[in-house]
């Protein structure tokens, strides 16, 4: 495509003038990491330490009481802590049993609509809480879905809601598909040269698998597993809604102790929360330190997927015939799991209390967005502010999360503290952001006698890209780290300048983590609801879930229809960012 | 798309998105004037950082803040129609306020030295009240003088909450069992709820998030007594009663058929009966023949600008035409005697024989250690 000289006009002598466009994409890195730290420390570090303060800080001295009283409480640190991290534990096995099975689907199979079916694979990702407790409970609860099919095959009835198990499905449910989705993405990426060159000395497939395959996506399922351990340590409406108190986590109790105003017993539990999610993160980053290694580089040539239904099923050998009864046994758990609660919301939408169908929701939105005033929420302009956010977020986020992987994939001591420090955002309770942000830039900062106040739609923006930036990092880095540093080197050696060699050498070959992360960032953007209803001054900026918690009341419908608007508008726009990201790959 | 464009443009969203988000204004140093205006449209005028300074001339604004139900529910609410009247009658416009957080953000603010940027409050209640006295140095309300507010008198005294006389009831709620009749008859004492039969069948509220669930809370302290409350929820525990985090979480499963019972307002069959619905769906069950009664009340900020205009939106709040009309959109039942309410409201909203209530000396240093103790021991088991 363009050549590599392409830069700015030349003099006559064929001497390179510097031009502000030159300065510029010399220095876009700096400043783009500048920025970065601007936006992280405005809208991140700058409130969250406005709240984490109360938990040293004891009537303006430095004191440690908060937080020595939370380590010493038994009720703390057994009941809520120990059992925070218990089913955290627990979610992520099950996230991850649940989501390898569908990577190992997608990455080995074609079908059709798989790669649309890919795309939805983050739609879980975005879906408001208060849908999925509606939709469990139509699925799993006593007169579920699940309860009616047993019945019909004359088994017993379960009763799953209300405990842990119900939690653990519903973690899955947000998180399965995170696993799928980044470990579809390393499947893809993985030579299939190289195992056919352990086949050919001599392995077993199933040892090429164990020897080749697997430490390949290692890195991949860590860092799904990770970032699932972290949500999870940190979910708190999925807990009360299908557990219920018994089962309170950590940030229920955070949330308790804010609603209660009793900050410095919020603080004190959010920074044992951030402790140990930023720990776990830390020590996953030192892992993937050791397992970098510069093998893989460009031209990575992935295995050619097998029909999922075969032209013929008289030659399918008996292994083949196996792998495909495991991907329809697994088809089987996924309509259970995914694709039931999310049938029983649509339906839910359609359906009126007496059990027919009916369309007067989906009337009762355009009734809304007809008549609604301007201090109520009307359906159309939560879909574009959401659908402005997310475009907004995704330009905002990927330069910066690119810029963080850029920076976290150089070498230098130190580098795995700032990684994890840079992640930060997705470990510190949503609840104490939101009242960061409250009490910092919404009431405002005096300083020179001015109050600098910080809200409106460039804040959202801002606060979404802060939240979602980590995602692109996190999906952009393992990539960039396994590059030949000799293709930047030999760019550079050519005269290209770092940001040049970025944009023409590297990205390209990291299109398929940059797209992930740009999918990543649209979700984190349309789901996000803290920083947004904080954020939002006046009406003019609410969103798609603040629709759907503001059309709840005493009937499901008019919320489950917003939800399904939800729903749809964001599916529409996964599958258009996959597939104009996907033609764009061989940039 | 030309990448290196795409890059700058990316690059200077970037920059651009601080700058334009941000806001300076001259700290106000406590002289008259008009104070600035962060938050709720200006009138339908956009904004994003909303600043504008009321200037003298023209129609006065009064800015009342309140939960977002009561002017946005999906099925009604009387915001629209109460803003149409008062501006209709006064020459004044009337702008809702709806903050997330709702009284907390004006603790929040007070906490913080800046002004509330509103001038009344609807929709606080006994424990708030309590939250707003412990944690605000100073008056965050102005008590309201009787005299300066038409109608004050006709409120029922049962009502009344606030001592200090700022917080004015507009209207109550009742807080009890609903349960559907097809599945399981509800008992009729606290004690009954113990019984293996209903084991399993009650969904109640988080107290520490929920009006309806600390009601709840409160009603069996009531019943049972400051030191037998937490053996009563242990056995309740142990016969299967299920919190969850919110009213909207608890309904919908009970709407779903998960349970027989739930925690929710005595006013359940307006709604059901509106919609149509079957009202053994809805049966309404007063344990030990009470309901814990909730009044709101509506109050003037104390740096309010706009006191006479305050005062008189608050006289306009407790006509009989408005209480009626408030009633049946916010489905509770009116603060005056003398409203004058549908038949049909009359009929499905149902009034307990006792109706029971802390008052704000009883709750006062008490509240938040019995929901904490509550929530210890709940999340212990």
């Amino acid at each position: 495509m363009e050549a590599g000289d392409d830069g700015g006009p030349r003099t006559a002598s064929g001497q390179r003038r510097v031009t502000v466009s030159d300065w510029l994409e010399s220095r876009a890195l700096t400043l783009v990491a500048v920025a970065t730290g601007v936006v992280l420390v405005v809208l991140f570090y700058y409130p969250v330490a406005t709240v984490f303060v109360e938990a040293v800080v004891v009537d303006g001295a430095l004191s440690f009481e908060p937080l020595r009283e939370v380590l010493t409480s038994r009720f703390y640190l057994v009941e809520i802590i120990g059992f925070t991290a218990y089913q955290a534990a627990l979610s992520t096995v099950a996230s991850v049993a649940l989501g390898l099975p569908g990577a190992w689907v997608l990455s080995r199979f074609e079908f059709r609509g798989r790669k649309t079916l890919r795309s939805l694979t983050i739609l879980p990702f975005v879906l408001p809480s208060i849908m999925v407790a509606i939709g469990f409970v139509a699925t799993f609860g006593a007169n579920g879905t699940l309860n009616r099919l047993l019945s019909t095959v004359g088994l017993g009835q379960v009763s799953l809601l209300y405990t842990l198990p119900a939690i653990i499905v519903a973690h899955a449910f947000y998180n399965a598909p995170l696993v799928t989705r980044m470990t579809t993405a390393a499947w893809e990426s993985i030579d299939a040269r190289t195992v056919e060159t352990a086949r050919s000395l001599g392995a077993s497939p199933t040892r090429a698998f164990l020897d080749v395959v697997v430490p390949q996506l290692l890195p991949a399922i860590l860092v799904s597993a990770t970032l699932t351990f972290v949500f999870t340590f940190a979910s708190f409406p999925i807990v009360l809604a299908l557990g219920g108190l018994q089962y309170a986590t950590i940030e229920v109790f955070v949330y308790y102790r804010v609603q209660q105003l009793a900050y410095a017993d919020a603080a004190a539990l959010a920074v044992v929360e951030t402790a140990v999610s930023l720990g776990l993160t830390y020590a996953y980053l030192r892992y993937e330190a050791r397992q970098q290694t510069a093998a893989f580089a460009a031209g990575a040539r992935p295995a050619p997927r097998k029909r999922l239904i075969p032209r013929s099923f008289r030659r399918l050998s008996a292994k083949d015939a196996l792998s495909r009864v495991a991907a329809f046994g697994y088809g089987v758990v996924v309509l259970l799991v995914f694709v039931a609660p999310v049938a029983s919301m649509l339906l839910s939408s359609v359906t009126a209390p007496d059990g027919s169908l009916t369309a007067r929701y989906y009337e009762f939105l355009l009734q809304r967005q007809a008549t609604a005033t301007e201090f109520q929420v009307s359906p159309l302009p939560a879909v574009l502010n959401s659908l402005l956010f997310g475009v907004g977020t995704l330009l905002l986020a990927l330069p910066m999360g690119v810029v963080m992987a850029v920076l976290t994939t150089r070498r230098y001591r130190g580098r795995k503290l700032v990684d994890a420090l840079s992640m930060a955002p997705l470990a510190v309770s949503g609840i104490v952001v939101g009242l960061g942000l409250l009490r910092g830039l919404v009431f405002g900062v005096e300083a020179f006698g001015y109050r600098f106040t910080v809200a409106g739609a460039v804040a959202i923006v801002a606060a979404h890209s802060v939240s979602a930036y980590p995602f692109v990092t996190r999906n952009v880095a393992p990539l960039l780290g396994n590059l030949d540093p000799r293709l930047v080197e030999s760019a550079r050696s050519l005269g290209a300048s770092r940001t040049r060699a970025l944009w023409d050498v590297e990205l390209p070959l990291v299109a398929a983590g940059v797209v992930a992360g740009a999918a990543f960032a649209f979700a984190i953007s349309v789901g996000e609801f803290d920083a947004t209803v904080i954020l939002a001054t006046g009406s003019n900026s609410y969103t798609m879930p603040v629709a759907v918690e503001r059309y709840l009341g005493r009937r499901l419908g008019p919320a489950t229809a917003m939800g399904c608007i939800l729903l749809f508008v964001t599916s529409l726009s996964f599958v258009v960012i996959e597939r104009f990201g996907g033609r764009s790959r061989g940039v | 798309m030309n990448r290196r464009s795409f890059l700058k443009a990316a690059g200077a969203s970037g920059v651009a998105a601080f700058v334009a988000g941000c806001s300076a204004e001259p700290v106000d140093d406590g002289a008259d004037g008009p104070t600035a205006n962060e938050t709720g449209g200006q009138n339908g005028t956009e904004g994003e950082t909303g600043t504008a300074t009321g200037t003298p001339s023209g129609p006065e604004t009064l800015r009342v803040a309140t939960y977002s139900s009561f002017v946005d529910a999906p099925s009604s609410s009387p915001g629209q129609w109460i803003k149409e009247r008062f501006e209709s009658e006064f020459d004044a416009t009337l702008e809702w306020q709806i903050p997330d957080n709702e009284i907390n953000y004006f603790i929040e603010r007070a906490a913080q030295g800046v002004d509330s940027d509103a001038d009344a409050y609807v929709g606080l209640d006994t424990n708030m009240l309590i939250r707003v006295d412990e944690n605000v140095d100073g008056q965050l309300f102005a008590p309201v003088e009787s005299d300066a507010v038409e109608g004050r008198n006709a409120v029922q005294s049962g009502l009344e909450f606030d001592p200090q006389g700022r917080a004015i009831p507009y209207d109550t709620g009742y807080i009890s069992l609903v349960y559907n009749e097809n599945d399981a008859t509800a008992p009729q004492t606290f004690d009954g709820l113990l019984r293996p039969e209903f084991e399993g069948d009650l969904l109640a509220q988080d107290p520490q998030s929920s009006a309806t669930g600390q009601a709840f809370l409160l009603h069996t302290i009531k019943a049972k007594g400051e030191d037998g409350y937490l053996d009563y929820w242990e056995q309740l525990q142990q016969n299967g009663v299920r919190v969850l985090g919110t009213w909207e979480d608890s309904y919908a499963a009970y709407s779903n058929g998960e349970s027989p019972m739930v925690v929710s307002y005595s006013t359940d069959q307006v709604y059901a009966n509106e919609e149509g619905e079957d009202l053994s769906e809805h049966q309404i069950r007063f344990l030990n023949g009470e309901a814990y009664a909730n009044p709101e009340g509506m109050a003037r900020f104390a740096d309010s600008q706009n006191t006479e205009l305050a005062n008189r939106f608050l006289s306009f709040m407790l006509r009989p035409k408005v209480q009626a009309e408030i009633a049946v959109r916010n489905v509770q039942f009116p603060a005056i005697a003398d409203a004058p309410l549908p038949e049909e409201f009359a009929q499905y909203a149902k009034e307990p024989e006792t109706p029971v209530t802390f008052t704000y000396e009883e709750l006062k240093g008490n509240l938040s250690e019995w929901t904490d103790a509550w929530a210890r021991q709940f999340a212990s088991n």
